[in-house]
């Protein structure tokens, strides 16, 4: 249910096609990341946009995705089907951080003198300040926060279009912003007042300059359709619970998704106690959506389940609910788990770190296509795929400098045990008294013996000096 | 076969049977002579970092500077809020985590404990790790009051404008929560409740906002005013909850952070001034074994430790030239180490004993003398359990074995096995036949019974506890005389009877304090020792001739017949000495050792059971599970056991 091919695929071929869903829930960044990345771009970031995608600067970001959609096009004229491939890297800045230079990106304090103050505060004097909110918008440009301006435009067509403007800014038109280019550029602003766009030249580096400046408007920021939140419960070596909790923050429509949960086969959920709960969120509601809203409450908010059990060291659990879920609302996913042991090899060499879990993955059904997704043979345009944060799953973790001291006991053991064995294997027992070399006789053999000894020495001395 | 014979006549060896009353006392003698020995540099060890990715005081740190004017101004703020109300307040530290930029939500609680509400609400807020998954978080903890009630003015303030500071970084792999709960026991205890979804909903609210896995946490308590207070040493708190201890690394890392960075002292267990000596490592280590023992919290840090989150509490103490910032960057630097962290904190010992900030004792070391207390017990149940199975008369042991005749016009009786053939005398194969359900009845029965108090002083309002603690009290002290009568009277137990009491409610104890010794090891050594009369009450009763010499002559008393041949052969000598026992067994009862502890600390008793049902409440410390349904229940059947023997029963 949750994801679907898109594009466009012939009946025939959708028949040999298989959906694979893997997920690698961890992975420490590395700036490397992102060339192989950047290969896979026709102007491999020497030119356009992603000329200003430095590895430093993309992982250094407070938040940063990354994605690459492949699908099938066919267009309609019956021509061969190329294959579209969508490369997207999102990034939140913190743009007083990214400022700072290269090499010096401590965080240093401001200059005393630098300080904006609250006047107003009695005790406001030479030593104390209770710095006061921005309310200016900051001023910054690429080359202050990337480092570098752009290098050109990486033109992919020669027609003058939608598709020839390549770099574009969503700020109010109020917002002053000065372009910084060698060559002319075609600036073309947007009629909903906030999206501006530049078509560029090649070869030139381009520059945005925003300086300083107090707004009346902001931005206004599209609201999500759903809030997601997804944590671990409960504490201990043996069991634990997973919550997720799920908001509708609109107050007139419903929301239909769906959930998806693959779960390590180490984790071990008991499906029995699965509970979905609805309660009406907090916010004050207007009175005409309380009384329709009580009706829904009522009803499971589980439409479908869809759900393939783990084996042990083959697959996870799959766990695919559809959900709906009244305006104004919060859902409650609960269910517990327990964890298993693994075998001592197959923990990882950071085993007290606890194991990854992946995130839920979450697709926003928009209610016309529902009736047809739920089925699924729809073939959806782009949905719209929300994902939760991956959690740590602490597992029962052996001490493993045990079986170091075990091996080292061990072998002590082994090695007396063996020590004295052999001792015993290759000593010969004789009695006391039938042992020879004991006793006056001996002795008196061995005087004999050593007298010999001497004298054959100093024989083949007398013999070497002749 | 000599040999077998050998070791059963010396099975019967009176001399053997006289030893384990001597056993038992050496072994509690080594056992706290070894807690003596722990303090000597052959012993302990010097502290060290185990884990390498912490890299303690690697880094430079910038707080300072205009950060400084900062936090003056928010402990300005602090003040100013020092007298308004719950809300105002959270709203207004609120607002200020939100102008740095962090997620901000506060929480709701409520306790009912010794009949008095504790309510608060905590505030608190998250940075989201620019290079984390948001799957690991640490916490940096301000509690608005601390332990003493003080308001912590210059530690809310330095949290504050740490949350700001932090935020610059873009080096954090963790998340960082900055929490500011209301008090220091019951705010963070439900703060870390609701953060593992362990709390009660109806009077705890959830949280709105949470992180990922609690790694560490880091509380401050600076309890300076609006003008600042320049501090001499940083006490740093560990203990938590029922003697369980944070990761040694933490506590080290924080020690070579503050002693070798930034040149401020530490000292622990409120030892001011420690010049490392052997009597005041001694004293540090009793102190941090009582501590431990009593398994009450000692900070806002020791709720964590239960949910395996490594914590500690930063406590600045004394006049001396270290200021906020010192403090500040102290915090700054052990949290860059804590970033540094790929695994949970693991590698170093997790059972210890502090001695001085940087030297310790590990669990292989010190743990034997817990064992070794609670092995006396196991010694002198075994005794008792061999002394009820003798037979009543003498065996002639020994006679036989020089003297073939003689043995041979004893009774002997012929045994024959594999093939060989012995003659062994029948007094030796003689069974004495135990009769055990009364004695484990009447054991069961005290174990139980030591739920009533646990139930009354865990129920009771903090108003009449002092009461009821007296009038418990005086129950304890008549309660086991009237319990010897009524059992004589109904029962009439033989003195096989009275001893296989003692053998079993001994057995018990010496089972508990050894299973206790792994997971709380100071309150097992402490009840060991406090409790270390009743494993030698037994031996001092049947030391008097007439209880090892049994049922023979006067059954016609109708009553235990050992007592009447007790006083036919001792006389009221045997009664008196068995009453100054009573009475010396009284002394050493819970009540009386709580009543001097208070009065040697200078507590009220009351003050102190109240402090214990809130403890029991609102953080589940089981101290006082210990004492009521092992300790007590111990001393109350040996009571019983010498009450019989001292009225002549």
């Amino acid at each position: 249910m949750t994801f679907e091919p898109e594009g466009t695929h012939s009946n025939a071929s959708m028949r040999n096609l298989h959906l694979l869903h893997g997920t690698l829930p961890h992975e420490v960044v590395c700036t490397e990341n992102l060339t192989p990345f950047l290969k896979l771009l026709p102007c491999k970031g020497k030119a356009g946009i992603s000329s200003l995608l430095d590895g430093h600067k993309l992982f250094d970001a407070n938040w940063q995705t990354m994605a690459v959609d492949v699908k099938p096009v066919c267009p309609e004229d019956g021509t061969e089907c190329i294959l579209q491939i969508e490369q997207t890297v999102d990034m939140v800045l913190d743009i007083e951080r990214s400022k700072r230079p290269r090499d010096n990106p401590m965080p240093r304090p401001i200059p005393t003198e630098d300080l904006v103050c609250d006047n107003s505060k009695p005790y406001h004097g030479g030593d104390s300040c209770f710095p006061l909110d921005r309310t200016s918008e900051m001023s910054w440009s690429l080359n202050k926060v990337f480092g570098r301006p752009l290098k050109g435009s990486c033109p992919l067509t020669t027609e003058d279009g939608r598709d020839s403007e390549t770099v574009c800014i969503n700020v109010p038109h109020e917002r002053e912003v000065q372009e910084r280019t060698a060559a002319d550029l075609v600036k073309k602003e947007h009629e909903d007042g906030y999206l501006r766009c530049y078509k560029i030249s090649p070869n030139l580096d381009f520059d945005l300059i925003l300086p300083e400046q107090y707004l009346s408007s902001n931005l206004p920021l599209s609201h999500p359709s759903l809030h997601a939140f997804r944590s671990i419960t409960g504490h201990g070596q043996e069991r634990g619970g997973v919550r997720a909790i799920l908001t509708n923050p609109s107050l007139t429509s419903p929301v239909r998704f769906v959930y998806l949960e693959s779960l390590p086969w180490f984790m071990k959920p008991y499906l029995h106690t699965l509970r979905a709960t609805i309660s009406s969120s907090t916010a004050p509601l207007p009175d005409q959506y309380l009384e329709p809203q009580q009706a829904p409450n009522t009803a499971d908010p589980i439409k479908q389940m869809y759900y393939r059990p783990a084996v042990d060291r083959h697959r996870g659990t799959h766990l695919e609910l559809l959900l709906e879920l009244p305006p104004a609302s919060t859902l409650t996913l609960t269910y517990d788990f327990e964890k298993s042991l693994l075998r001592y090899t197959e923990y990882p060499p950071d085993a007290n770190r606890g194991f990854d879990v992946a995130p839920a993955v979450i697709r926003l059904l928009s209610s016309s296509s529902s009736s047809s997704s739920s089925n699924g043979s729809s073939l959806l345009g782009a949905s719209e795929y929300l994902r939760t944060t991956s959690l740590l799953l602490p597992l029962p973790t052996p001490d493993f400098s045990m079986p170091y001291n075990v091996i080292i006991l061990t072998s002590t053991v082994m090695a007396l045990a063996f020590g004295s064995i052999f001792n015993i294997l290759v000593r010969r027992f004789v009695a006391a008294d039938e042992a020879p070399g004991y006793g006056l006789v001996s002795l008196k053999g061995r005087i004999w013996a050593l007298a010999q000894r001497l004298k054959a020495r100093l024989r083949g001395k007398g013999a070497k000096d002749e | 076969m000599s040999l077998l014979s050998a070791l059963l006549a010396l099975r019967r060896d009176p001399r053997i049977l006289r030893l384990p009353p001597y056993v038992s006392a050496l072994c509690i003698l080594i056992g706290v002579g070894w807690l003596l020995l722990l303090p000597l540099n052959e012993y302990s060890r010097q502290t060290y970092v185990s884990e390498n990715a912490i890299l303690p005081g690697q880094v430079h740190t910038y707080f300072g500077g205009s950060e400084h004017n900062i936090f003056r101004a928010y402990r300005h703020e602090v003040a100013g809020l020092a007298e308004s109300s719950e809300e105002e307040r959270v709203g207004k530290l609120g607002d200020i985590f939100r102008s740095s930029g962090l997620k901000v939500a506060a929480q709701k609680y409520e306790y009912t404990a010794a009949g008095r509400n504790t309510t608060g609400k905590n505030v608190y807020a998250i940075l989201q790790g620019p290079r984390a998954d948001a799957t690991e978080a640490v916490v940096l903890i301000a509690a608005w009051r601390n332990m003493d009630g003080v308001l912590n003015q210059s530690g809310v303030a330095l949290v504050l404008t740490l949350a700001r500071y932090f935020k610059r970084w873009s080096v954090w792999s963790k998340d960082i929560i900055f929490l500011i709960p209301s008090d220091s026991t019951a705010g963070p205890q439900a703060w870390v409740d609701a953060y593992h979804s362990g709390h009660d909903p109806e009077t705890i609210e959830s949280l709105p906002l949470k992180s990922g896995a609690l790694q560490a946490a880091v509380a401050v308590d600076y309890p300076a005013g609006p003008w600042g207070h320049r501090f001499d040493k940083l006490h740093i708190i560990y203990d938590g909850i029922n003697g369980q201890l944070p990761n040694l690394d933490l506590f080290n890392t924080a020690v070579s952070i503050a002693s070798g960075q930034m040149g401020i002292g530490c000292t622990i267990q409120r030892m001011w001034n420690h010049r490392d000596t052997y009597s005041e490592r001694l004293q540090t280590m009793l102190r941090g074994m009582l501590s431990a023992g009593l398994g009450h919290a000692t900070g806002p840090h020791s709720s964590f430790i239960p949910y395996h989150v490594d914590a500690i509490t930063l406590q600045t103490v004394g006049d001396g030239w270290h200021d906020e910032m010192s403090l500040g960057r102290t915090v700054e630097s052990l949290f860059r180490s804590l970033n540094n962290l790929l695994e949970h904190l693991h590698q170093s010992f997790f059972l210890y004993l502090l001695m001085h900030a940087n030297r310790f004792v590990s669990i292989g070391t010190y743990l034997p003398s817990a064992m070794l207390v609670a092995v006396s017990f196991t010694i002198a149940s075994i005794a008792l359990w061999v002394q009820s199975g003798q037979p009543t008369e003498k065996a002639t042991v020994g006679v036989w074995h020089s003297d073939e005749a003689d043995a041979k016009e004893q009774d002997v009786t012929v045994v024959e096995q594999d093939g060989m053939t012995a003659l062994i005398s029948t007094a030796e194969l003689k069974v004495v036949e135990r009769h055990m359900l009364l004695p484990i009845a009447f054991v069961s029965a005290a174990h139980f019974l030591g739920l009533l108090p646990l139930y009354v002083f865990t129920r009771a309002s903090a108003t009449t506890l002092t009461t009821t603690f007296y009038a418990f009290a005086t129950s304890t002290a008549l309660l086991p005389a009237l319990s010897a009568v009524a059992l004589s009277r109904l029962f009439a137990p033989t003195s096989q009877q009275w001893a296989l009491t003692a053998c079993f409610s001994l057995l018990l104890l010496g089972l508990f304090l050894s299973a206790l010794a792994t997971l709380n090891f100071s309150l097992a050594i402490l009840v060991g020792v406090l409790g270390s009369p009743l494993c030698l009450v037994p031996a001092l009763i049947t030391s008097t001739p007439s209880r090892t010499s049994v049922p023979s002559t006067s059954v016609a008393a109708g009553a235990d017949t050992s007592s009447s041949h007790r006083t036919t052969s001792t006389g009221i000598g045997g009664s008196v000495a068995n009453v100054t026992l009573y009475v010396l067994l009284l002394a050493a009862s819970p009540p009386a050792l709580l009543l001097a502890a208070c009065h040697y600390w200078n507590a009220n008793v009351g003050a102190v059971l109240a402090a214990a049902g809130t403890a029991w409440h609102v953080q589940g410390a089981w101290t006082g599970v210990v004492v009521c349904l092992v300790w007590w229940p111990a001393w109350f059947v040996a009571a019983v056991g010498v009450a019989a023997g001292g009225l002549g029963l």
